[in-house]
């Protein structure tokens, strides 16, 4: 994504800067790029269109009650959020660094004085805030549709929404921004989120169905299984949120409000931050070891 | 609701303020002053209570007219039932009555009537273990009140309002939250008109009570809206049934009950909209579901697999997880689902109208394999609202040899919902922008894929230098 002339010209980065500020110039950098890129447009305007898509189907059907269940909007998002926000933040970590590698703009980014961890960070950071900003607008174009169309919205539970997906996404991002730096080639990259994402968003939930049809899987034991995707425990969240109650799971999830009771929209957001985390330190540690080539 | 709220609030300060007023001010009075006030009545005239509170039991064995006007607190503090109405002819009116004793096995009672007809109307009662208790009160009047139970689990509370033996009562207009039942046992001939009842266990619940008829009455957040249980001939017309969503979480329960007619009711977000439990039961009748609107339940009716000579026409079922289902596994077919060719409108209807006379040319027959599997493992609902559900369901469309048995047929659905109320004209029109719109969000989606991958291809390996 980087041009190296930029880099070098125009604005070019200060020498001897602090850690973080050598860090936030590169995330400076990677997110104006990133803002700029098609792809990076071109999702942002489907996740827009289809936000709002949603929201005119949820009003849609709400008819002359002016009444929205469980939030069927946002049970409509839920859907939408679950496929898209990890194909975009995956394949966009997933580019990161195997791109740069391949075409040889790597070595001149680790010339500029600033060590592998600030560049990776930087890189981080900036594509984070470049997803966050995607889903803001979305978010808010669909929210204002549905404030013009219904004079209200939950706006409690659609701001904690906006702030689960912005942590799923830094999930997912973490997570492509491992396999960048573990692959060679970007399109092995590529390949391996559109791996992990069908992995993700369907595998592991089908294959947790059929565990439980097979084995009669306990409440707990679902439960405990399913938390382990980060996609199951932005959707719990979500709810919790929305619903103070996880009741409309099922057994699980009335199982999981009494047992952990307030304190179960604490740990599902805990979940997912592990999942943001555990992954962007591995990625830290293991492109501080390996070389560029 | 504007209503609801005027009168609510309205009862709120009529009740409160002079309660403060009072506290700061006058001790507290005798009951024994009252009981004097309607001992020097002529039997059937009016007494006023004077503004004040009066403290202990209160026993009325004349006719008389006693009047609060809304600035008298009769307080029970604690002990027994507050009122008890010993004479027909009694009527109660605009008092706060509060103060009940808490043993269950001696049912205390804010007002209790053991003689009927009464009128029991305006009144506000809180911190009472049993609201307004009517036993062997016939022609009774039960009119505008708010009633609030004592501040107990749920397993411990008393009913809000109860009548037990009470034929041809009037019910209406009462609000009544945090309680347990408003229940009707062996009473007939009710009518129970624009009642709210909220945060409680059963909002109505019916035992053995025949021959009544429930019309606009709103239950909300309660474990089941409507409960009947044992009882023949019931109306139930233009009720709102929202977020009931306890443990049974019915919005209306049918148990063992012969021809009841449910119609123009809401039944809205509730964990199952109408359940039947075995009714009809008796050979030769029928129950009868017309021009209700089922929208965002997760189940929208749920039977037991024995039920059967129900007869389903002109519903909206809309959005709910799963529109029908019967309990455990089995089907619904012995019930019909259209009346003179007009079937329910259903919002998964997948079929066509070619010759556009507003009835599907295919029947609808559900066939969710994520259902079936629901009713086989509860658990799976877990993953409900989830992309996995949607594959399931798609693998079950893509390999007929996996999709589960119908669980019923609608041989005449709607393809637009009945025009109930002047209202689902304007519904279409929105449906099929927002269907515009879900497809160009597509069209953009797989654009954006072709961008990323079409340039990887086409750039390869090779360094770019330019990304605009």
């Amino acid at each position: 994504m980087t041009t190296i002339n930029a880099l070098a010209g125009e604005r070019a980065l200060p020498q001897a800067r602090s850690f973080s500020g050598g860090t936030l110039a590169f995330a400076r950098r990677e997110f104006r790029d990133a803002v700029a890129s098609r792809w990076f447009l071109l999702y942002t305007l489907a996740f827009t269109v289809l936000a709002v898509a949603v929201s005119f189907m949820s009003l849609s059907s709400v008819g002359t009650h002016g009444f929205a269940g469980f939030g069927r909007t946002t049970a409509g998002l839920l859907n939408l959020v679950m496929l898209i926000v990890p194909l975009m933040a995956l394949t966009a970590g997933a580019g990161c660094i195997a791109g740069e590698r391949e075409r040889g703009t790597l070595l001149y980014l680790l010339a500029q004085p600033v060590s592998r961890t600030q560049v990776l960070l930087g890189k981080y950071v900036g594509l984070a805030a470049a997803l966050v900003c995607s889903l803001c607008v979305g978010f808010g174009v669909s929210a204002c549709v549905l404030a013009w169309r219904t004079g209200s919205v939950g706006f409690g539970a659609y701001a904690m929404l906006v702030c689960f997906t912005a942590l799923l996404a830094m999930a997912m991002l973490s997570i492509g921004v491992l396999i960048s730096v573990l692959s060679r080639r970007s399109s092995v990259a590529t390949g391996v989120a559109l791996f992990v994402w069908l992995t993700l968003v369907f595998l592991s939930d089908l294959g947790l169905m059929a565990g439980t049809l097979i084995f009669q899987l306990r409440v707990q034991e679902v439960f405990g299984l399913a938390i382990l995707n980060p996609l199951q425990a932005f959707k719990m969240g979500v709810i919790v949120n929305m619903n103070a109650s996880l009741d409309v799971l099922g057994p699980v999830g009335a199982y999981a409000s009494q047992a952990f009771g307030d304190g179960l929209a604490f740990m599902l957001a805990a979940t997912m931050l592990v999942w943001a985390l555990v992954p962007l330190l591995a990625a830290v540690v293991l492109f501080a070891r390996r070389g560029s080539a | 609701m504007s209503r609801c709220a005027y009168v609510s609030v309205c009862a709120v300060v009529l009740g409160c303020f002079p309660v403060g007023a009072s506290r700061a001010g006058d001790p507290a009075k005798p009951m024994g002053e009252v009981e004097g006030l309607i001992a020097a009545a002529d039997p059937g005239g009016t007494v006023v209570v004077p503004p004040g509170v009066y403290e202990g039991n209160l026993r009325i064995t004349q006719p008389v007219i006693l009047d609060g006007q809304g600035h008298a607190v009769l307080d029970g503090v604690g002990v027994g039932t507050v009122v008890e109405i010993r004479a027909p002819g009694v009527t109660v009116r605009g008092f706060t009555v509060r103060g009940t004793g808490e043993n269950i096995t001696v049912e205390p009672a804010a007002i209790r009537a053991i003689a009927g007809p009464v009128v029991i109307e305006d009144n506000t009662i809180e911190d009472a273990l049993f609201g307004i208790d009517l036993r062997e009160s016939p022609g009774s009047m039960v009119r505008n009140n708010l009633v609030h139970g004592k501040d107990l689990d749920p397993g411990r509370r008393g009913d809000g309002i109860r009548l037990w033996w009470s034929h041809g009562c009037v019910i209406e207009d009462n609000t009544v939250y945090g309680s347990r039942d408003l229940v009707f046992w062996y009473s007939e001939n009710l009518r129970i008109s624009r009642n709210r009842v909220s945060d409680s266990r059963y909002g109505l619940h019916f035992m053995y009570s025949h021959d009544t008829v429930l019309s606009g009455n709103d239950l909300a957040r309660n474990s089941v809206g409507v409960y009947l249980m044992y009882s023949n001939r019931i109306t139930l017309d233009g009720n709102t049934m929202r977020n009931n969503r306890g443990a049974s979480g019915y919005g209306i329960g049918l148990k063992d009950c012969d021809d009841i007619v449910v119609a123009n009711n809401a039944l809205l977000a509730n964990r199952v909209g109408v359940y039947l439990d075995n009714s009809p039961s008796s050979v030769g009748s029928t129950g009868l579901f017309e021009s209700n609107t089922v929208v965002f339940n997760e189940i929208g009716l749920l039977a037991t697999p024995i039920t059967h000579d129900n007869v389903f026409t002109a519903n909206i079922l809309v959005e709910n997880e799963e529109p029908a289902a019967a309990h455990g596994r089995g089907e619904l077919t012995h019930n019909t689902f259209a009346r003179d060719g007009v079937g329910n409108f259903w919002s998964d209807y997948a079929g066509f109208d070619r010759d556009g006379d507003g009835i599907g040319d295919l029947a609808y027959e559900p066939r969710s394999l994520f259902g079936a599997m629901l009713a086989r493992e509860p658990n799976l609902r877990l993953f409900v609202h989830s992309p996995a559900q949607q594959a399931v369901e798609f693998t079950a469309r893509a390999l007929p040899e996996l999709r589960p048995q119908a669980t019923l047929v609608d041989p005449a659905p709607l393809v637009r919902p009945p025009n109930l109320k002047g209202s689902g004209a304007a519904t279409t029109p929105l449906r099929t922008r927002a269907m515009a719109f879900g497809g160009l969000g597509l069209l953009l989606f797989a654009g954006a894929t072709v961008g990323v991958f079409g340039r990887q291809a086409a750039l390869g390996p090779a360094p770019r230098g330019d990304d605009r």
